[in-house]
């Protein structure tokens, strides 16, 4: 990274080490109820504490005609701080800003609050049964969103909001199946766990509000901020420095409307920075159950697959509405399959709001179809790797959407990935290996997953040629870890023909960096470093034509080259960019670009343009597994992905050994446990990440590239939902147990073993009684 | 000490109060509950004024002294992102109070720099093979790659995997983390060969 130096030496700022004069510290009161009326709010003593700057509750924001205290990135149903009633448990109730955090904490605990407990309902399924208990009463408020988001929510239920894909006639599909499984598979929820929590520091005056944030969404928190306070957004300016991880939990706004309403009451700086164990309940991975039905031919052709999905979105909608859309037609998986028919809820509860994650409902689809796809070969006595090779989408072959795919790569990234771990099917009464005296037992497994990115979308970039040939781009993209600055100076450089260290890539400012839409989705490199090369080619025109005036060359006789614009025939007399910027007088050159997606699905059907391209990703893993304790440990893993083309491939190793890890640990140990509501595992001593202990031993990264088309493919997410199919199908083979519900805990493992003991106990106990020929 | 382990991993533990020993005689209270302490950090005494329960990290992070690359991840000791190292031990600033740090010398990633600004052979191994991504964690492994280091001067790749297990990084790095680690040993001798 080119800011290695500086990352090193511990001196890259975070928000959290932003220090503004007058700053004040804030911290907050969450709800100890999962569903519950707030009957008394006394604040009186927390206010009265010397130190106290300002005391906020959810009704003094409500009374307030000057504010909308609501938000969120499709719905405004999660209120800033609870108004009359809360949701769950970790909810914000109160806020208070004082002059130094121990005060805040001591102002906090001074804050009496009683509740009127009311049903509370956690399960999804529970949710949409008949008399459950509302989590929302009232309809939600739509707002200004995204031009993907499909809406089709339910007042007076649950259903926050549902997706249905309808392609081609999934009854007849199954109709003309031989075979036909259905089989229902779980995910939990997760933490993102960010080693930075989320943080904010906020000022706001008669001249707007100005927002330090670790968000991975500059612009969407502006304009979020500037419909809370009813300003234009040009009076709200949000400054993001470098993330210390995101992975989705910092898209949309979490704490930042806390410290902006805070910050206005006390009329000074306000710093929220979160605890490990409030990070914890402020926004989730989405747990869900999928129904997966599947027809195949008799020769395992899938003619139809039917899924219905049920996301667990927590208690607001933060982006729920959206992911299910994109975890519901994912189902549809990397296979060709003509009849598709999805049914994906998002259902509101009384856990944590569930939110963007990394992987965005694939990894949830990926365990259903890819832990599905081994049982369904294993029923039709199939080597999975072959199954999966009969039903793999191909060139003009059309995807779960609808449309042709025209950049398949899934059969040379599976072939290389059952070639990289050494798959040797022969049955699939075999295939593992015994060690340690029987104690450990080998196998492996296999997976291969589609992912679309955020489609429409836009990104603009500006940059300008300074006098000295140097040049500076602007963009409001967001490097949380994944290297973005760096690739884009790579793009940058490269565009423009000069050294990478001519070029500087700004940190967001949106008072001087162009819209971004989001830096999620996987998109960044590819969106922003399209926008950048389009602002570059405007400073390239601009320049060739003044050094066409200065050199009196035709300008179709120049060529630019290392930081200089040359005639093609007489490189000698050729002009550093500076000097022409200088010759001109022109001060610097400035070019903009803009880099937008078309595509959308229709509302109805879910057909159209999912995805502006498909990312393609697979998994190969060998684990071991103790059959005594029911451990599983990953010996080996191959992750492989299609990039088209790679801008950093140090940065494309980091990224996707980096899902190694998150898959790993979502694989094996990670689940928020929750009891009643109250989560029972939320810090780092109960809740399990992968170490550098858990990581393959033998880890191979494969990151295919297509020279001819040169589109680049976002990397950060793709290869992280095969991670935990491959090690699931790689246990299965092991041991013999099927675990349909994440995480593959030695416990499920163990118990899954000793049933099968038990079950080959009575079986043989069985025959023993058996008169002798009876079988036949 | 802390049992570090997470999941498989048995890891190096750190220590919690790894400074040990009761508060200086020198810790005396004021009226608002604040005591006097003195500090060597990166060689530098810095006279402060904390809480009796406020952590060395928190301290290091005060304004009082200013170091910002010691981090708060889990403030409970399991993250590793609040490493220092106190008379040369290795422990998790956030488990060790300021006062049990009065009068010892600590060592944070600000000090590891060379006097001319120049890296130290650690830092310049994990920049050589990218052994970050946020890079949050990192001056964490940095510190704890030096404990490693002093304690084994030429670690097995397993022992360094072993060792390090007590820091966590989330981006999951670590392939390039443990290159970074065993390059390293082998540049820590040169450097103190050159000195």
């Amino acid at each position: 990274m080119l800011d290695a130096h500086d990352r090193v030496t511990g001196q890259v700022p975070y928000v959290m080490d932003v220090a503004v004069p007058g700053m004040l510290h804030a911290k907050v009161l969450r709800s100890a109820a999962a569903h519950a009326r707030i009957v008394r709010l006394d604040v009186s003593r927390a206010r009265a504490l010397p130190g106290v700057v300002a005391v906020l509750t959810g009704a003094d924001l409500e009374a307030r005609s000057d504010l909308f205290p609501y938000f969120g990135p499709v719905f405004r149903d999660q209120p800033v701080l609870a108004i009359g009633k809360v949701r769950f448990v970790g909810e914000p109730v109160a806020a208070v800003a004082a002059v130094d955090l121990d005060i805040a904490q001591e102002a906090v605990d001074l804050i009496e609050v009683e509740y009127e407990e009311l049903p509370a309902v956690f399960d999804s399924f529970d949710a949409v049964a008949d008399g459950a208990p509302l989590v929302h009463s009232e309809p939600p408020r739509l707002g200004q969103t995204f031009a993907d988001v499909i809406i089709h929510s339910q007042a007076g239920t649950n259903i926050c909001n549902s997706f249905r894909l309808r392609k081609g006639d999934v009854e007849a599909g199954f109709a003309a199946s031989e075979h036909v499984f259905e089989d229902t598979f779980t995910s939990p929820p997760v933490q993102h766990v960010p080693l930075e929590t989320h943080v904010a520091v906020v000022s706001v005056t008669k001249a707007g509000v100005t927002c330090w944030s670790s968000t991975q969404i500059p612009y969407i928190l502006r304009s979020q901020l500037a419909e809370i306070f009813r300003l234009p957004a040009s009076k709200v300016r949000v400054i993001v420095l470098t993330l210390g991880g995101g992975y989705g939990g910092k898209c949309y706004p979490k704490i930042e409307p806390i410290a902006a309403v805070l910050a206005q009451a006390s009329g000074r700086p306000v710093r929220l920075h979160l605890t490990r164990e409030e990070e914890f309940v402020t926004v989730t991975k989405h747990g869900v159950s999928i129904r997966m039905k599947t027809g195949l031919s008799a020769d395992g052709k899938i003619l139809a697959r039917q899924s219905t999905c049920h996301f667990n979105t927590g208690a607001y909608a933060d982006i729920g509405p959206r992911l299910i859309k994109n975890g519901g037609y994912g189902t549809g998986g990397p296979h060709s399959i003509d009849n598709v028919w999805v049914d994906s809820y998002a259902i509101y509860t009384n856990l944590p709001p569930a939110g963007a994650f990394r992987g965005y409902g694939i990894s949830q689809a990926a365990w259903a179809y890819e832990t599905q796809m081994d049982m369904i070969a294993e029923r039709l006595r199939m080597d999975p790797l072959e199954l999966r090779r009969r039903n793999l989408l191909k060139n003009g072959d059309t995807v779960m959407t609808g449309e042709p795919i025209e950049d398949a790569h899934f059969r040379e990234l599976l072939d290389t990935a059952a070639d990289r771990i050494g798959w040797d099917f022969t049955d699939w009464d075999n295939g593992r290996e015994l060690v340690d005296d029987g104690r450990k037992a080998r196998a492996k497994g296999l997976s291969c997953i589609i992912k679309g990115t955020v489609t429409p979308s836009t990104s603009t970039a500006a940059a300008k040629l300074n006098e000295d040939g140097s040049l500076q781009v602007m963009t409001s993209a967001v490097e949380m870890g994944q290297g973005l600055q760096t690739a884009m100076a790579f793009i940058a450089a490269e565009a423009m023909s000069l050294p990478l260290d001519r070029v500087a890539i700004s940190s967001v400012d949106t008072d001087f960096t162009p819209y971004d839409q989001q830096t999620s989705s996987s998109r960044s490199t590819q969106a922003m470093g399209g926008a950048i090369v389009g602002a570059i080619d405007q400073i390239k025109a601009r320049l060739l034509e003044l050094a066409s005036d200065q050199l009196e060359v035709s300008p179709d006789d120049l060529e630019f080259s290392d930081g200089r614009i040359r005639p093609k025939d007489a490189p000698d007399r050729g002009l550093d960019y500076g000097e022409v910027v200088r010759r001109d007088r022109a001060g610097n050159i400035q070019g903009n670009g803009t880099f937008q997606t078309k595509g959308g699905l229709d509302p109805e059907t879910g057909l159209g343009i999912g995805s502006v391209h498909w990312h393609q990703a697979v998994g190969a893993a060998e684990v071991e597994v103790d059959l005594e304790t029911g451990h599983v440990k990953v010996l080996r893993y191959h992750a492989g992905i299609y990039s088209g083309r790679t801008i950093n491939p140090v940065q494309a190793d980091l990224q996707t050994e980096g899902n190694v890890a998150f898959g790993v640990g979502q694989a094996l140990y990670e689940e928020m446990l929750f009891d009643n509501g109250q989560l029972q595992n939320g810090n780092l001593g109960d809740y399990m990440i992968a170490s550098i202990n858990d990581m393959p031993p033998d880890l191979d990264v494969g990151v295919l590239e297509n020279h001819e088309s040169n589109e680049i493919h976002g990397i950060g997410e793709t290869s992280l939902p095969p991670v935990m199919p491959a090690i699931g199908n790689a246990v299965y083979r092991a041991t013999g147990v099927r675990v349909l519900d994440l995480p593959i805990t030695a416990e499920k493992v163990l118990r899954g073993l000793r049933a099968r003991a038990a079950a080959n106990d009575a079986a043989a106990a069985e025959s023993e009684l058996e008169p002798e020929g009876a079988a036949a | 000490m802390i049992d570090h382990s997470n999941g498989n991993g048995a890891g190096r533990a750190h220590e919690a109060g790894g400074a040990g020993g009761e508060v200086a005689a020198t810790a005396t209270g004021d009226g608002d509950g604040r005591i006097a302490l003195r500090l060597t950090v990166n060689g530098r005494e810095h006279a402060v004024r904390a809480r009796t329960h406020h952590t060395l990290l928190e301290v290091l992070r005060s304004p009082q002294i200013g170091l910002i690359g010691t981090r708060e991840g889990c403030g409970i000791g399991m993250c590793g992102a609040c490493t220092v190292l106190v008379d040369g031990r290795l422990v998790s600033g956030c488990l060790v109070l300021a006062a049990q740090a009065d009068g010892r010398d600590i060592v944070t990633v600000e000090g590891l720099s060379q006097p001319d600004g120049g890296l130290h052979p650690i830092q310049a191994a994990f920049v050589e093979h990218t052994g970050f991504q946020c890079s949050y964690c990192t001056p964490g492994f940095i510190l704890a790659t030096k404990a490693l280091l002093d304690e084994v001067p030429d670690p097995s790749r397993e022992e360094a995997r072993d060792f390090l297990a007590g820091n966590l990084c989330r981006c999951g790095s670590y392939v390039k983390i443990l290159d970074s680690v065993m390059d390293a040993k082998h540049r820590v001798p040169a450097a103190a060969d050159a000195s």
